[in-house]
């Protein structure tokens, strides 16, 4: 992901990961991510990321409720995130395993 | 203040059109969730978003065309400084031509990779998209205006006289503005009619727009480093654009002409990839 989303990496996973439980507007994904992850999302950059995830096929939106648009993962979205979680898993494995006991 | 409507509409306006018309009811929405007028660290970042927006359109991987047109319009200005700071000089005329033929094949090439937008354009009827091509008639008639108003007041004065300069910088700077002015018309009637290109016209010309451009620049390049070998008093002498330094002047052109060239190089690259 971080190849095809270049500096929308963090927040393009942030959002993936929002969306995995079920579809949310912006305003319930900013939120989401703030109490989850202690991010806050600026409209200027949430709207940035779910503009480039949907043009990659990552997220779709849903019919308008009113005047806001819910987004959902899409099964490549899917894909993407696990992929993208279990590469961080790894990484964080093998950072704590180098770092030794002292870590814990 | 507490529905803050202007300020909503003020920043949902400075996104560009087409991502308005995709996002904008619902990012207003989401601005007011925010209550956007208490905080301005999220009004910043939603500038600083529509920036984006707006550098997304330009750079857009799925519009080379817009990249080419707008390096075009560069180059353009670049070969307009070049024309001025080479005016005065006979000498280092082989580079000069060669400066020459190189930009008029650039300029071929993007009129035929631009051929397949003009095709669409007029079978689409799309009378929305002709009005763009007003704006570089109505731009060189207010620039030729510009001029005449601009020669008036520096009349009778020196190069260095505040009328002169003044007059100089008004021509200018609406000289830039109306280039800006045409290139952002022809980019937006080539989003608004792409058009069919065949597997290889629009790569090929892509192409030969950016090598084009290239050899331009080296071509001025290698004028400026004749100039310096062949009459140095010129080189280091006050013969630059509006009688300042000539180096200063010369390499802000050949910067300006390199910098288009890695534009159109960058457009080429997409449209090549685009075609793959």
């Amino acid at each position: 992901m971080s190849d095809d989303l270049g500096r929308w990496a963090e927040p393009g996973f942030l959002v993936l990961a929002s969306l995995a439980d079920g579809a949310k507007h912006g305003y319930a994904v900013t939120a989401d991510i703030a109490e989850q992850a202690g991010v806050t999302l600026g409209p200027g950059t949430l709207y940035a990321v779910l503009a480039r995830l949907e043009e990659r096929g990552l997220i779709e939106g849903l019919p308008a409720e009113g005047r806001r648009r819910p987004y959902r993962l899409t099964a490549a979205g899917a894909a993407e995130l696990s992929a993208q979680a279990k590469r961080m898993q790894h990484l964080a494995a093998l950072s704590l395993l180098r770092l030794g006991p002292a870590s814990a | 203040m507490s529905e803050d409507p202007r300020l909503v509409r003020a920043l949902v306006a400075c996104y560009p059109a087409g991502w308005r018309r995709r996002y904008g009811d619902e990012y207003a929405q989401h601005l007011r969730d925010l209550r956007i007028h208490r905080r301005p660290a999220l009004i910043i970042d939603s500038l600083r978003g529509a920036v984006r927006a707006h550098g997304g359109v330009l750079m857009d991987g799925n519009s080379p065309m817009t990249v080419l047109v707008w390096a075009a319009g560069l180059f353009t200005v670049a070969g307009i400084g070049f024309a001025k700071l080479a005016e005065d000089f006979t000498g280092a005329r082989g580079s000069y031509t060669v400066l020459v033929v190189a930009s008029a094949v650039a300029l071929l090439a993007l009129i035929v990779a631009a051929v397949p937008s003009a095709v669409a354009l007029v079978r689409r009827h799309d009378a929305g998209a002709w009005k763009y091509l007003a704006v570089p008639i109505v731009g060189a008639l207010l620039w030729y205006g510009v001029l005449r108003v601009a020669l008036t007041i520096s009349d009778g004065h020196g190069v260095h006289s505040a009328p002169n300069v003044a007059g100089f910088l008004f021509i200018a700077v609406t000289g830039v503005g109306v280039v800006a002015a045409t290139a952002w018309a022809a980019a937006t009637v080539v989003r608004r009619a792409p058009g069919k290109s065949t597997a290889r016209l629009r790569p090929a010309a892509s192409i030969a727009v950016a090598g084009g451009m290239a050899v331009a620049t080296i071509a001025a390049l290698v004028w400026g480093l004749r100039v310096r070998s062949g009459t140095p008093a010129v080189f280091h002498g006050e013969y630059g654009i509006l009688a300042t330094p000539f180096v200063p002047s010369w390499i802000a052109v050949v910067v300006a002409l390199g910098a288009a060239t890695v534009l159109a190089g960058l457009g080429a690259r997409r449209q090549l990839t685009a075609a793959s």
